[in-house]
């Protein structure tokens, strides 16, 4: 009957409906070691009502195991890096093939179907220029050759006359001469070889006078070797040959737009030498084979990456729910609705995904950084980021996020409110 | 003659394909702002009643009628659960990694509302339950009273009209079980709220204006 007196004693205040100072406020203060009335504290309260927003709600369910959360973070970041760097790298490799047909002036690439092949008659070059929207053409040979065992480069033939040597700054020295065993080596690959104009170099066991040393427009020409056709032709034994002619065009003629121009003039060039594919230098830079195999092989290896990095979201996502089970069940019985707690989920994951992919930003930029100062990559790798390219990792990141998360977060959801409840 | 808040017809549930009836055709009618005790011995069905009046479980049959609307026909469960009704448990189920302040805040998060008034309801409900100077205390740092004074203000942050409180003192010593009934009937006064709750503890059962016993899955006589 202790309880009947207690309430008959004492009736609910009209403004309180707490009956009096507690009884257990001293052994919570023991507890915690906090005083009810520390200044701290009081002061804390005074200052401004602590808001919980829905997001705030699910971050702090992701804090509450910090380190499995972190652990998730650098597994997503590991795969959004990975694909930051690949792609930049790629891209960046696809951006420089551009910079390098537009520095050089050249309109037009005229090549056989397969790129990598020098199979190109070089005796074509008279009929090539002899085509009248045609104002230059130079033969030439494009190759990869190992300098060093760790180093290896791009190598181009040009004749010593070519009008894609005028797009070169010596920084010292000067031009190679056809018919003799020099060559010119781009600034980077220079650096990295530790050359200087004068010193000779051995490529596949010839040796070759290093004329110069030239500032290049793009990264792919700053760490390339350039050397006469003919002694490239003779180095790779295939005299007569080359991979193709670059082409600069006439300008067009007045009245007439510069894409129907350059339809035009492909259509004159391949009605003269049949057999040989002209096409236009930005869609040459961008459809090459070097650059299809390297978007293939970021793409690809980033897949992985991120297939990786949404398994462990999906992961830290189905222990969670698992874990909080009894949580959903409060919160479903509190009247939380199956999406609003599906919603919450896909918060959560979605945050893990989006910070996930701002710590890959930072390991993609680091990454990309790293290659472009390596000697065996930096000749193709640029350290710049396109804004389209940042926010393309970002929302694979959320989306990846979303994804992993989205079955843990139907199962949470649709759980039964007692049964979330009896859960241990 | 006004019609009852709360209407149980013929309700059943059974468990594990039928091999276990936790209700066997329980029927009584509930005024608004009625204070009901449910008592009986563990695994009379108490628990199971409810749940069911409180639309956290659906019944095997018969039905539950709020306001003469049906629960989970009529009436979406969720939105019941959200604006009707208010659920205190014995193991206080606050969330511990939130303060007091923002375990309050959590029912107002089912819909989008004003944060800033979520914030503020809650610490006037606190305040109400003599807790402003714990606030901002996560719950292993609050006594077993104090969890279930913020159980009860979570439990009233949407303004149910239907206080449920399942075995309420059930992990308190008496001076706090005391208290807590004092709050829970202080509320169900000045606020005219119904509140049912079930216990096994004949002092609190008997306090109750009207006392309902349930045995083997049916109201005794």
């Amino acid at each position: 009957m202790l309880f009947r007196r207690r309430c008959s004693r004492r009736a609910p205040a009209a403004l309180s409906l707490y009956p009096g100072p507690s009884v257990d406020t001293g052994r919570a203060a023991q507890f915690t070691g906090v005083q009810p009335n520390a200044p701290n504290l009081r002061t804390y309260a005074g200052i401004m009502v602590h808001q919980l927003s829905f997001a705030g709600f699910a971050c702090k369910n992701l804090l509450r195991r910090r380190l499995r959360t972190l652990l998730t973070l650098c597994g997503i970041g590991m795969a959004i890096g990975a694909f930051v760097a690949l792609v930049g790298f790629s891209r960046s490799f696809e951006h420089e093939w551009e910079r390098l047909y537009s520095s050089s002036g050249t309109d037009i690439a005229v090549v056989d179907k397969n790129f990598m092949n020098t199979s190109v008659n070089e005796s074509l070059t008279p009929k090539l220029r002899a085509v009248p929207v045609v104002a230059q053409a130079e033969p030439m040979i494009f190759n990869i050759m190992d300098i060093t065992p760790e180093v290896n480069a791009l190598i181009f033939g040009w004749n010593d006359d070519s009008y894609e040597l005028e797009s070169l700054t010596f920084s010292s020295g000067g031009r190679f001469h056809n018919g003799k065993p020099e060559i010119i080596l781009g600034e980077m690959l220079a650096r990295n070889l530790n050359k200087k104009v004068g010193d000779t170099i051995e490529l596949q066991g010839s040796k070759f006078a290093i004329t110069g040393i030239y500032h290049g427009g793009t990264a792919l020409e700053a760490g390339a070797v350039i050397m006469s056709i003919d002694q490239l032709q003779i180095l790779s034994s295939l005299q007569g040959k080359v991979s193709g002619f670059h082409v600069r065009l006439r300008p067009a003629p007045p009245g007439e737009s510069a894409e129907r121009y350059l339809k035009r003039a492909q259509a004159q060039i391949e009605a003269a030498l049949p057999g040989l594919n002209a096409q236009a230098a930005a869609d040459r830079a961008s459809n090459n084979q070097f650059v299809s195999l390297a978007h293939a092989v970021a793409w690809g290896t980033s897949c992985i990456a991120l297939l990786m990095g949404v398994l462990g979201i999906a992961n830290t996502m189905a222990m969670s729910v698992f874990e909080r089970t009894r949580e959903i069940g409060i919160l479903r019985a509190i009247g939380w609705k199956t999406w609003r707690v599906l919603l919450l989920i896909q918060v959560e994951a979605a945050v893990l995904g989006f910070a996930g992919g701002i710590l890959g930003l930072g390991f993609g930029f680091g990454a990309l950084h790293l290659l472009a100062n390596l000697p065996q990559t930096a000749s193709v790798v640029s350290t710049s980021l396109s804004w389209l390219h940042l926010v393309q990792a970002l929302s694979i990141s959320v989306l990846s996020g979303l994804i992993a998360g989205a079955y843990p977060a139907w199962r949470g959801a649709h759980l039964s409110p007692v049964e979330a409840l009896r859960h241990d | 003659m006004t019609s009852p808040q709360l209407e149980v017809r013929n309700l059943r549930k059974s468990y594990d394909d039928g091999r276990i009836e936790a209700l066997r055709g329980v029927s009584l009618t509930i005024d608004s702002g009625e204070y009901i005790a449910i008592s009986g011995a563990s695994g009379s069905g108490k628990s199971t009643l409810l749940q069911l009046l409180g639309g956290l479980d659906v019944p095997t049959s018969g039905e539950v009628l709020f306001e003469n609307a049906a629960l989970g026909s009529i009436i979406n469960l969720d939105e019941y659960r959200a604006h009707r009704v208010g659920f205190i448990f014995q193991a206080f189920y606050l969330l511990p990694t939130l303060r007091a302040i923002e375990n309050v805040q959590v029912p107002m998060l089912a819909f989008n509302g004003n944060a800033n008034h979520r914030a503020e309801r809650a610490k006037a409900l606190l305040q109400e339950l003599g807790l402003e100077h714990r606030l901002y205390q996560y719950p292993n740092e609050l006594s077993a009273g104090e969890r279930q004074r913020v159980a009860i203000a979570r439990a009233l942050a949407n303004k149910p009209s239907i206080l449920l409180a399942d075995e309420p003192t059930g992990n308190l010593d008496s001076v706090n079980s005391a208290r807590i009934m004092e709050i829970l009937t202080g509320i169900q006064k000045t606020h005219g709220m119904t509140l049912i709750i079930v216990t096994h503890e004949n002092d609190i059962a008997h306090a109750a204006p009207r006392h309902i016993r349930i045995r083997d899955g049916r109201i005794e006589a």
